[in-house]
């Protein structure tokens, strides 16, 4: 069955093997949608997208599980290879693309789904796959213990944890090269959802992924050696882009109802950048971070998405029939004075918000309550881990791949103590485990959340609590400011048996 | 006296590594012993290189002592600014606090760290805690991009004090001096964190040239 955007939906009992080849052809992207929506979630998901292109997961086989909706396998390919791509207007680039689009084609799961990632890799220099945020096993994690060599294949099998609903997204993790990489196109984003969400299915979803780029005249992406003065700020900083995307595009526009409420989420893919949202004229309701929803809405009016975050923001529709608005950048400093950009005060538009001309509507009620996040227990610590950071070092060293920085026993629980000792913001990243911050500068949270990455802001102590609950083996921690990490600003946690 | 010099056309890089090996013995670097005498020395060396001068008391019985930049008028001006009202480039630096106080301080860092920001230039937290014998970037554990401490730190005269001597000021640093919370505002400065003011041609070598230079001569 084809709907009018020419994309095909499945049936829910639909059994459909993967064929032989490359299903996921580089010029035919196709949508798939799983049983969770049928049609209706197709179209939301369109719309959600806006002008990025968009593959789901490409097949599954049903099985009857007793009780509730039935277990599937999602089976797709990514292919990883040099294309040439318009990413900013009115320049061809060359670029590495996820089956040939940038952003790669995003996955959509669903709790419970058992994954497999047949990822093969056509570039010419190794790389991995890493499922940011995805609790999984660790050698399914994409670290860089495992790279993928030029023309090699690699399967990525894993399972979606239950209660672990929300937005993640998937770029290269090879050592030394994970900016680079990303930089020339490689990162794309999952949604998995969950059977109970508590938000109403009839919210239209916006998927909003955050990006920044930098190019040459020739269109080619400015990617800068490091022994040069323009590669030393990049560096420092991190390498922040001039043209900022949103979903692969230049300021798109996005449509609402006035009186609707639409559910955002928002991704920063960006490698360096931090951005202050705030929505001209509007508040936002805060719902959700890295790992899925709070335990309740939070008004707000700004929120900061630093790098690798994600957050989901329900967007009330309180302006009239035909207004328009504009998601902005607010500055913010995170720079250290040497190298701090001379515009860095100048907001940055993103993207625009246009009002339909449909009279208002009526608004959906927002659940008070969405969902529960039991504290992890504190008396259960075992181990209290401090982390240094300082400019592209982690307790004073920098990576080295056959070092284990910290060592924990499975079922361990353990509060992490980052201390940032300098004058630049460092969003730490641990893989492969949620956790919740319990305070910063001795100042509690205001409110629990699930986050797989906490930004410790210059001079700033956090501390987050975790739990090994699975999944031994080697697992990276680090600045995800891609440029940090790759200069070594990173460590191994090994979990043990 | 003559022959030793005589003797020692050696590399300068292995000067460099047999120094910092022999130094392993003597200084206070973890799981090494701190005697009252090593801080002693220390705390003489910090008194003769007046490194209060900068970073606070008029000596150690005074508040302050080495608890860096308290007041606005212990900044310094670098750049032609100096001479020139408003002229650009101007950067203000500040004397940061030398005690061991873990968030503001020198707490976090190890006496290795400190070894390498007396010997090198190099600031302590944004060095890796790692032996270095070269003084090249990118060799022997230097780095590649190296990020020197802000002028007037004239490390590049004190790097010519003996191994010895610095890691006892290390020691001292660490162990000797009470912490003193007290956080010194980031030193301004251009990207490259003055590495290119600090190259060979503009404050010379370390190790220095073998004596006798072409300037110099034996008695």
């Amino acid at each position: 069955m084809t709907d009018d955007l020419g994309l095909m939906t499945l049936d829910r009992r639909l059994v459909m093997p993967v064929p032989d080849g490359d299903p996921l052809g580089v010029t035919q992207p196709s949508v798939y949608c799983g049983p969770a929506g049928g049609i209706a979630f197709c179209h939301m998901l369109t719309r959600a997208l806006g002008v990025l292109p968009l593959v789901g997961a490409l097949g599954w086989w049903l099985s009857d599980a007793p009780g509730g909706l039935p277990e599937r396998t999602v089976e797709l390919t990514l292919t990883a290879a040099p294309a040439r791509l318009t990413l900013k207007p009115g320049t061809v680039s060359d670029v590495f693309a996820y089956n040939g689009q940038v952003p790669g084609p995003t996955l959509e799961l669903r709790e419970g789904d058992r994954v497999v990632v047949h990822f093969r890799n056509q570039l010419p220099e190794p790389s991995t796959i890493h499922w940011h945020g995805l609790h999984i096993p660790a050698t399914a994690d994409g670290a860089p213990f495992h790279p993928v060599a030029p023309g090699a294949q690699h399967d990525y099998v894993f399972t979606i944890p239950r209660g672990s609903a929300g937005t993640y997204w998937y770029h290269p993790h090879p050592h030394h090269r994970t900016g680079h990489q990303v930089a020339k196109g490689l990162y794309g984003v999952i949604i998995v959802r969950a059977d109970d969400d508590p938000l109403p299915r009839s919210l239209t979803e916006q998927l909003i992924v955050l990006s920044d780029n930098r190019f040459l005249g020739d269109g080619s992406i400015d990617l800068t050696d490091p022994l040069t003065p323009p590669g030393r700020i990049d560096a420092e900083n991190g390498r922040e882009g001039d043209v900022l995307f949103v979903n692969g595009a230049v300021m798109p526009t996005l449509s609402i109802r006035a009186g609707e409420v639409q559910r955002w989420r928002i991704v920063n893919a960006s490698a360096a950048r931090m951005y202050r949202l705030s929505l001209r004229g509007h508040g936002l309701v805060h719902v959700g971070n890295d790992g899925g929803l709070f335990e309740r809405p939070v008004d707000v009016n700004e929120i900061l998405l630093t790098v690798g975050e994600r957050v989901e923001v329900l967007v009330r529709g309180t302006g009239s029939p035909g207004d328009r608005t504009v998601l902005e950048a607010l500055p913010y400093d995170r720079y250290i004075p040497q190298t701090r950009p001379t515009d860095w005060q100048s907001p940055r538009e993103l993207l625009a918000l246009q009002y339909s001309n449909e009279p208002r509507m009526n608004a959906p009620a927002i659940p008070a309550t969405l969902r529960p996040i039991p504290p992890i227990d504190t008396t259960a610590v075992t181990a209290r881990r401090l982390m240094v950071l300082t400019q592209h070092l982690i307790n004073g060293k920098a990576m080295d791949m056959d070092r284990v920085d910290v060592r924990g026993p499975l079922g361990a629980t353990e509060i992490w103590e980052i201390e940032n000792l300098v004058g630049m913001d460092h969003p730490f990243h641990l893989h492969g485990f949620q956790f919740q911050v319990l305070d910063r500068n001795g100042v509690p949270e205001p409110f629990r959340s699930w986050k797989d990455v906490v930004n410790v802001r210059r001079h700033e102590t956090a501390r987050f609590i975790v739990r090994y609950d699975d999944f031994p083996g080697r697992w990276m921690f680090h600045c995800h400011i891609l440029d940090h990490e790759d200069h070594g600003m990173m460590g191994v946690l090994e979990i043990t048996r | 006296m003559r022959s030793w010099i005589a003797s020692a056309p050696c590399s300068a890089a292995l000067v460099v590594a047999l120094a910092l090996t022999a130094s392993e013995t003597l200084g206070a670097q973890p799981g090494n012993r701190v005697t009252e005498q090593q801080l002693l020395r220390g705390r003489q060396a910090v008194l003769e290189h007046a490194c209060n001068g900068c970073h606070g008391g008029a000596d150690p019985s005074f508040d302050g002592w080495l608890a860096g930049m308290k007041t606005p008028e212990q900044e310094f001006l670098v750049g032609p600014c100096l001479f020139t009202p408003g002229a650009q480039p101007c950067f203000r630096t500040r004397p940061r606090n030398l005690t061991p106080d873990n968030a503001t301080g020198l707490g976090r860092f190890t006496e290795r760290q400190i070894f390498n920001a007396l010997r090198f230039g190099l600031r302590p937290g944004e060095t890796p805690d790692v032996e270095i014998t070269s003084s090249e970037p990118g060799k022997g554990n230097f780095p590649a991009n190296p990020k020197y401490l802000a002028p007037p730190m004239p490390w590049p005269a004190w790097r010519y004090m003996s191994d010895q001597q610095i890691w006892d000021i290390a020691a001292y640093l660490k162990y000797a001096v009470k912490p003193v919370a007290n956080r010194v505002a980031d030193s301004d400065g251009p990207p490259d964190f003055w590495a290119s003011e600090y190259t060979a041609a503009k404050i010379g070598r370390y190790p220095a040239p073998s004596f006798p230079t072409a300037n110099e001569k034996r008695p």
